[in-house]
């Protein structure tokens, strides 16, 4: 086992006299496997992008535990720790815009993943940096030393995944990565992730409220609603036999191409 | 980086026409006294001279050339207003910036003082830290104002860090294993950097301003001369109702032009940093 | 023979930038019949929500109105005053609900007293009249009646959006045109308002609609017509049925095999993206504006600009690959 997530929960305490309690998310446990595809379907408030900001070290659980390779991310506090597990683990947001600091060139979120690794010649960097590009479909001599806001979405999302090219992590978690990319490009930028897959085993969680998407890439899909995880399959289970009222209410009102809604 | 963005605000009819009244009284003050090397503190000719060839902007009273007093009081003027505004900014962003990173108790503590100070009325503490100075030269009015006009800053910088550190970028930073000094100097300053500059400008006119506030009510330098001081005086001796205009008006229309155009550049600069406002 | 509601003949619209020209809209022309529900689809960019604004007439600098004419049941408005327009098309003819309808509402007032304003502007009537008329609106189209008595902030993203569209369609207008009601609300909000929208239709409060959105699915669901819109080009129109299932244009068959849908049909017939990435409008590719993309581009295509043809009973297609 890759990843074990066991009752992961995160309370928000807002409010400065009368304090409120928010569950953002309860008790949310589950596992992955190498090379697994896994897809977290919820809408917006769900609790999706909490879960993935926990599995990345980001954001500090409530309670419960992540164990990762059988190490807690939450243990590991030398720098050298932190760097293997962001070595491993790494994630990719759903905005390809607010992910790049506006004032560096692009190159710079290349550049900072030699952090997490060992290379030491500058020109052995450049060559890995290019080789990263060319393998999410960019040309480097287009993108390189370019400032964010000159890109399109696709390209400055490509960059975020050549990061990934660069540090082979054993886990990506992808939070909507394709919801801003335009219908025509999305296709394409889907594949790099198959790839890395199918390339170098590596384990993918995606998060999305699009259950169209999870169902066509993922080997295993789990609702979330309200902060937990209401049902669990694989995409023809969820699709075909939901047994979660929240799911059959979210298959039945997905939009589908090649149906149309009874009663419209 | 930086010639395409000047080029871009000079684009901007606020941001040149503030920037050349700016920088026009700021050069008259620093090179007029050398120039017109008349003492602006002797009394040596005669009171109350309406302007002509011998004395341009007339004199007071007292008999002292009044273009002699404009000169260096606006340097004064100036020289307290930045002076102040650079001791505010350096605990205004210190304070705002280990709050806002750091949170929890820390920020809360740091709050507190800073809501603190905020609450006190601060031309009452001016007046009361000025009082007990028996001599006041400018650097202690600068700093008189500088240490108690950096709350707002403060709390503007925390706001700001805060709304930075949830941007995905600095999570991006985080997960190459960048350490909080390399990502507070590589991420989060650089973009507070045109917030800062703003806080300085609107600053400097607040110091300029609380300057001639203090000097009004006799609380301003007791050495040398602000455009404050000119003004206390001209008020004392009733320049207005006994129509002394040439007293009391070149002063207060540099200090006016200089803290509206102020007022202005940091108005353009909004505009221009946060699109929101450029009104597609 | 059904009537036209609106036609729009050659319009162009641009923007006129610091950085250039941008040909948001150009050469359009587009005609909505009565009793339709038409879909217009295409990708971020491609001109859709000016296209939209241009055919209301609500037009501001930096968007020109460069050519061409907007006829809305029999008013040619494109020449008309703005204030005219203000007075007597919006609302009462024609309606709008644009992608930022969420903030549409005034913070500050309640929705009756926004109801109450917007009528005023357009008819004299005294406001108990106004009253009963939202609330017996409300409640034929199944909108809790206490929510005119809310403010906006108090309802939620979905029922906000529903509360516009029935406050825009309160005169009666001919037609109405929203523009993406639904990309921001979660799948079952937007069941709701696609519901909304049809009820408006069968009640007969409105004649027709224009639903413009990047979704395909959910124009599947309603839409009577589709127009798909490239790069500010119309290049492809015709019933849904036709053009789901035998898209002439490249870019369409494209468009088509990127949705992706929960259906064993989509893992089948796998995802296809178009190489390459929507242009520039300031300096679009000459000839046809796809050809840079289209992996059937011949040299007239780099050349010439297709027309938008007729090919059989309303089905119109731009691309040299197609003989009329």
């Amino acid at each position: 086992m890759l990843l074990k997530v066991k009752d992961l929960s995160k309370t928000f305490i807002v409010g400065l006299f009368r304090k409120k309690e928010i569950h953002a998310v309860r008790k949310v446990s589950f596992n992955i496997k190498k090379g697994e595809f896994i897809s977290l379907v919820g809408e917006s408030g769900s609790g999706k992008t909490t879960t993935s900001r926990m599995l990345l070290r980001l954001l500090k659980p409530s309670s419960g535990s992540v164990i990762f390779e059988g190490k807690d991310p939450w243990a590991l506090h030398k720098i050298e720790d932190l760097k293997w597990y962001w070595k491993q683990v790494h994630g990719i947001f759903q905005d390809p815009f607010a992910s790049f600091n506006p004032l560096y060139k692009v190159d710079r979120i290349l550049y900072q993943t030699f952090n997490l690794l060992n290379v030491e010649s500058d020109a052995e960097k450049e060559h890995l940096v290019k080789e990263s590009l060319k393998e999410v479909g960019l040309r480097p001599e287009e993108v390189l030393g370019r400032y964010p806001h000159e890109l399109s979405g696709g390209q400055r999302q490509r960059i975020m995944i050549a990061r990934c090219y660069l540090l082979k992590p054993k886990l990506i978690i992808a939070d909507e990565p394709i919801s801003m990319i335009d219908a025509s490009t999305r296709a394409g930028i889907l594949k790099l992730f198959s790839d890395l897959r199918n390339n170098y085993e590596t384990s993918v969680i995606f998060i999305t409220h699009d259950l169209g998407l999870a169902y066509y890439v993922s080997d295993r899909i789990m609702i979330m609603h309200n902060g937990s995880i209401v049902e669990e399959g694989t995409p023809d289970e969820i699709m075909e036999h939901p047994k979660h009222h929240y799911t059959m209410r979210l298959k039945e009102d997905v939009p589908l191409l090649y149906r149309k809604w009874k009663g419209f | 980086m930086i010639p395409p963005i000047l080029k871009n605000l000079l684009r901007i009819k606020k941001f040149d026409i503030s920037v050349s009244i700016i920088l026009f009284i700021t050069l008259v003050g620093i090179i007029g006294p050398f120039v017109y090397t008349v003492d602006p503190t002797a009394l040596h000719a005669p009171p109350e001279v309406p302007p002509n060839n011998k004395y341009p902007l007339g004199t007071d009273s007292y008999g002292r050339d009044l273009l002699a007093q404009l000169l260096h009081g606006i340097r004064s003027s100036l020289y307290i207003g930045l002076t102040a505004s650079l001791i505010s900014l350096a605990i205004g962003v210190t304070i705002g910036a280990v709050a806002g990173f750091k949170g929890g108790i820390t920020d809360d503590s740091l709050m507190l003082v800073t809501n603190v100070v905020y609450a006190l009325p601060s031309i009452m503490l001016m007046m009361l830290i000025a009082a007990y100075l028996k001599e006041r030269n400018p650097l202690f009015v600068a700093l008189i104002i500088g240490l108690t006009s950096w709350p707002w800053v403060a709390r503007a910088v925390r706001s700001q860090l805060m709304s930075l550190k949830s941007r995905d970028f600095l999570a991006i930073s985080r997960m190459a294993a960048l350490s909080d000094l390399k990502i507070m100097f590589e991420d989060l300053i650089p973009n507070m950097a045109s917030y800062i500059f703003m806080a300085f400008v609107l600053l400097m006119s607040g110091a300029m301003i609380a300057e001639a506030g203090l000097s009004m009510i006799g609380l301003g330098v007791t050495r040398g001369v602000s455009l404050g001081i000119i003004l206390y005086w001209a008020q004392l001796l009733e320049s207005v109702r006994r129509g002394l205009w040439w007293w009391f008006i070149p002063p207060g229309a540099c200090l006016v032009s200089l803290a509206t155009s102020m007022l202005l550049l940091s108005t353009s600069l909004d505009e221009y940093f946060s699109p929101r406002l450029r009104g597609r | 023979m059904s009537t036209l509601l609106l036609e729009a003949e050659r319009v162009k619209s641009y923007y006129h930038t610091r950085e250039g020209t941008v040909k948001a809209v150009d050469d359009v022309s587009l005609d909505v019949e009565n009793g339709i529900i038409l879909g217009l689809a295409g990708e971020s960019g491609c001109g859709k929500s000016t296209l939209m604004n241009t055919l209301m007439m609500k037009i501001r600098p930096p968007l020109y109105l460069v050519d061409g004419e907007i006829i809305v049941d029999g008013e040619r408005i494109s020449k008309m005053e703005r204030k005219e327009i203000k007075k007597k098309i919006w609302g009462v003819k024609i309606s709008l609900v644009p992608q930022s309808a969420l903030n549409a509402l005034m913070p500050t007032k309640r929705i009756i007293d926004f109801i109450r304003d917007v009528v005023k502007f357009h008819v004299d009537v005294s406001d108990g009249e106004i009253v009963s008329m939202a609330r017996k609106r409300f409640e034929e189209l199944n909108l809790p009646e206490d929510s005119l008595y809310l403010y906006p902030h108090e309802l939620s993203g979905g029922m906000k959006q529903r509360a516009v569209i029935a406050i825009s369609t309160l005169l009666n207008p001919k037609l109405l045109i929203v523009d993406e009601p639904t990309s921001a609300l979660d799948v079952s909000t937007q069941k709701r308002v696609l519901k909304l929208l049809l009820d408006l239709k069968k009640f007969k409060i409105i004649d027709s609609i224009v639903f413009v959105t990047h979704d395909i699915a959910v124009l599947r669901q309603i839409a009577d017509r589709l127009v798909i819109m490239y790069a500010g080009k119309i290049v492809e129109s015709g019933t849904l049925e036709d053009v789901l299932s035998n898209p002439k244009h490249p870019y369409t068959a494209g468009l088509i095999h990127a949705v992706i849908t929960p259906e064993p049909e989509i893992r089948k017939r796998g995802l296809v993206s178009i190489p390459g990435e929507p242009p520039n409008l300031i300096n679009p590719p000459s000839g046809c504006r796809f050809h840079p993309r289209c992996l059937h581009a011949m040299p007239i295509c780099k050349k010439v600009v297709p027309e938008l043809v007729d090919i059989s009973n309303g089905r119109k297609v731009s691309c040299h690959l197609v003989k009329s």
